[in-house]
């Protein structure tokens, strides 16, 4: 079974240039609905869930391999080769941002821009760099989710989803729900720990990075960071709030898709 | 052990990368299905598992020369170790039984000029293979001993083992608080001392001396044997591992308390009658038994004694079953009340008692039986508002049981006395029939 069949896998679209929709920890590729009407009139649509997401995930995931943000990296390139599409756009919300990043670090010419909404190379506080986190912190969100999954999803949702959107908390409770509970823990065990920096150094891709002015995971300053780390970088930060803006505020995600996306057209 | 084989695996892919000027080597353990875990590298970095399935590594035939890395699709780790792009690689396949397509995965960010030792790097792969073998052997003992700790951990009992060579000992968590003493590893002849002291702790420690004193000398005995500490009891399972007395021996202590409560609970439970806690039908055959044995070998006179309350089903048509109870309750009390200890008093069945006594002469049956009757009938049963007034009609017979023929005797018996109970009621009830002569 191929890698995009086995990810549940969708190509919709009336465009030509290849764009992939990754979407982040939590969710699964049906959190792009509310933007996949825009890139379906404009382009060749590409989604899938990542390991461990979407219905029946479990059977994806390979606790090794996706023990790291590169076997995500891996898993992305692969799709990208099984349909043989090069110079995609790429947008990646949240951990598929730094995803997205490794996967052009390694095949360059796969990819002509990265669109990465919410990205953080590392959600740490390390010295003079600010992640928003504490190691405590992230160890009591761990043990937490550890001890009772269910209680765990429904304050961590509605933090995340940062407004005051029921619809949107609802989704994201569910797609959350979807994930078995050791797969889960084992994703954020991923996230949290991972540091990409070095990665962001090495992006040769031309970045577009999308923030709210308050997200809950990603502290401006990392957005700030990332501008200033990779070679070639714009952030636009949105008057929105909350982690999900792609969910909770698509009309101002999508200003911003116009303006940056729509040069690249063939 | 471990340290060992993965520092060797460390200098290996140090010497490689010196030796070749490569900008990366890893030692790579590989399954069949392209399974990678990288096991060391130089530089060292913490690398996560990879597939290296269709990276077209284990699709080219690898000589001493690097080839160009474009044809091949590298996994993003990999990638990402290195300062930059990598221009070339070298693969010295290493096979081992469990990983066979492992082997040194050599990497360089500019093209190699041509180290002189790059050809005879090849020459390191049997030593990659037998170090990568030891380390994964290494590896597995070390499952295997953290699956035996938590096996041993896990098991619900205080576990002493004494390894073959009579030298060393090891006890879990319980049996280290039983003897108090640490969990882990000892020398044998440190534990003798806190196991006897156990042992003459117990309740029963005679019994126990005597038990295992009989087995001193031999060293494949097995026993299992009940130490009874205060409230608590240890079921102690003592055997020879697999057997052998040479291989060693195990002791599991099994706190069986608990158990043993439940057991005689439920034995209580199935030998006794709800309504009156007197033994029921089929405990009394149980027990007959033995009064019977105990008095053929005494060769002393049993009765037996039929109890049935007069015209029962009245009081239980006019004043409803819960008094009925009550009913059968007062005359079960007062009926034990009368007997001695060692009598056996059983309720038969519905209105109807059963008691086996053993005496020095037949004489004595009807002044008991008289006893009981006048017992029963003395005073009214008051339950509630009501007072009523309960007598009894009671059928008796007796014999000397012989020791050869116990098990004959009760059947007999049962039907005379049931004859002569059928006889009192049709002499006017609230009376004694003897029946003539031993059965």
């Amino acid at each position: 079974m191929s890698c995009f069949a086995s990810l549940h896998g969708r190509r919709t679209g009336a465009g030509k240039t290849p764009a992939i929709l990754s979407h982040g920890f939590g969710t699964d590729q049906d959190a792009w609905s509310a933007l996949r009407p825009w890139f379906e009139e404009r382009f060749d649509v590409i989604s899938f869930d990542l390991a461990g997401c979407g219905p029946e995930g479990a059977e994806s995931y390979d606790f090794d391999r996706h023990g790291s943000m590169f076997g995500y990296a891996d898993d992305l390139i692969e799709i990208i080769d099984e349909l043989g599409v090069q110079n995609c756009v790429y947008v990646g919300h949240s951990m598929s941002s730094m995803i997205g990043a490794a996967a052009a670090c390694a095949r360059p010419e796969l990819f002509a821009t990265l669109v990465l909404i919410g990205a953080s190379p590392r959600y740490l506080n390390d010295g003079d760099y600010v992640g928003g986190f504490e190691q405590d912190g992230l160890d009591e969100l761990f043990k937490s989710m550890a001890a009772n999954f269910q209680a765990w999803v429904a304050g961590f949702a509605p933090m995340v989803v940062g407004v005051d959107d029921g619809e949107a908390i609802a989704d994201f409770s569910r797609t959350l729900f979807q994930m078995r509970p050791d797969v889960a823990l084992n994703t954020s065990r991923t996230i949290f720990g991972s540091d990409m920096r070095d990665t962001a150094r090495r992006v040769p891709t031309p970045v577009h990075l999308i923030q709210t002015a308050s997200d809950v995971a990603v502290p401006l300053q990392v957005g700030k960071w990332l501008e200033a780390t990779i070679p070639n970088a714009t952030l636009d930060v949105i008057d929105a709030s909350g982690h999900l803006p792609h969910m909770t505020a698509p009309e101002e995600v999508l200003r911003i898709f116009e303006r940056r996306l729509t040069g690249l057209l063939s | 052990m471990i340290p060992s084989s993965i520092e060797a695996l460390y200098e290996l892919c140090g010497f490689a990368r010196v030796a070749c000027e490569a900008d990366l080597v890893i030692a790579l353990e590989v399954d069949g299905a392209g399974r990678a875990s990288p096991v060391a590298s130089s530089p060292p970095h913490d690398f996560s598992c990879f597939n290296l399935a269709r990276s077209g590594v284990f699709d080219t035939k690898w000589s001493a020369i690097p080839v160009t890395a474009n044809a091949f699709r590298l996994p993003t780790a990999v990638v990402h170790a290195l300062p930059d792009m990598p221009v070339s690689l070298l693969f010295v396949p290493a096979p081992v039984e469990h990983a066979p397509q492992s082997g040194l995965l050599l990497l360089w960010t500019q093209p190699p000029s041509p180290a002189p030792l790059v050809e005879h790097v090849r020459l390191l792969a049997s030593s990659i293979a037998s170090t990568l073998t030891s380390r994964r052997e290494a590896v597995r003992q070390v499952a295997m001993r953290d699956q035996f700790n938590d096996l041993l951990e896990s098991v619900p009992s205080g576990i002493v083992l004494f390894d073959g060579d009579g030298q060393s000992a090891m006890i879990n968590e319980r049996a280290a608080g039983l003897l108090a003493c640490s969990p882990g590893f000892h020398r044998a002849s440190e534990l003798v001392a806190p196991m006897r002291a156990l042992r003459e702790r117990c309740d029963n420690h005679a019994e126990l001396e005597a038990a295992y004193a009989s087995q001193v000398r031999n060293v494949h005995y097995a026993a299992i044997q009940h130490w009874v500490l205060g409230d608590r009891t240890y079921e102690v399972d003592t055997h020879p591992v697999s057997g052998d007395g040479q291989h060693g021996r195990i002791w599991l202590f099994t706190d069986v308390t608990a158990e043993l409560r439940i057991a005689a609970k439920l034995r209580g439970l199935a030998q006794s009658d709800p309504l009156t806690g007197l033994p029921n039908r089929r405990h009394f055959e149980e027990r007959s038994a033995q009064i019977l044995t105990a008095a053929g070998t005494a060769g002393r006179t049993v009765a037996l004694l039929m109890v049935d309350v007069d015209h029962f089903k009245q009081i239980n048509d006019t004043h409803g079953h819960p008094v009925g109870d009550a009913v059968l309750k007062a005359v079960a009390r007062r009926c034990r009340d009368v007997l001695r200890d060692q009598d056996l008093f059983a309720r038969f069945g519905g209105e109807e008692f059963i008691a086996l006594l053993t005496l020095a002469t037949s004489d004595e049956t009807r002044v008991i039986a008289e006893r009981l009757r006048g017992a029963i009938a003395e005073t009214s049963v008051v339950v509630g508002d009501l007072s009523i007034g309960v007598t009894a009609s009671i059928g008796a017979a007796t014999d000397i049981p012989m020791n050869s023929a116990i098990s004959g005797i009760l059947e007999p018996l049962i039907a005379k006395a049931d004859a002569a109970l059928y006889r009192a009621k049709q002499g006017g009830r609230n009376c004694v029939i003897v029946a003539d002569g031993p059965a």
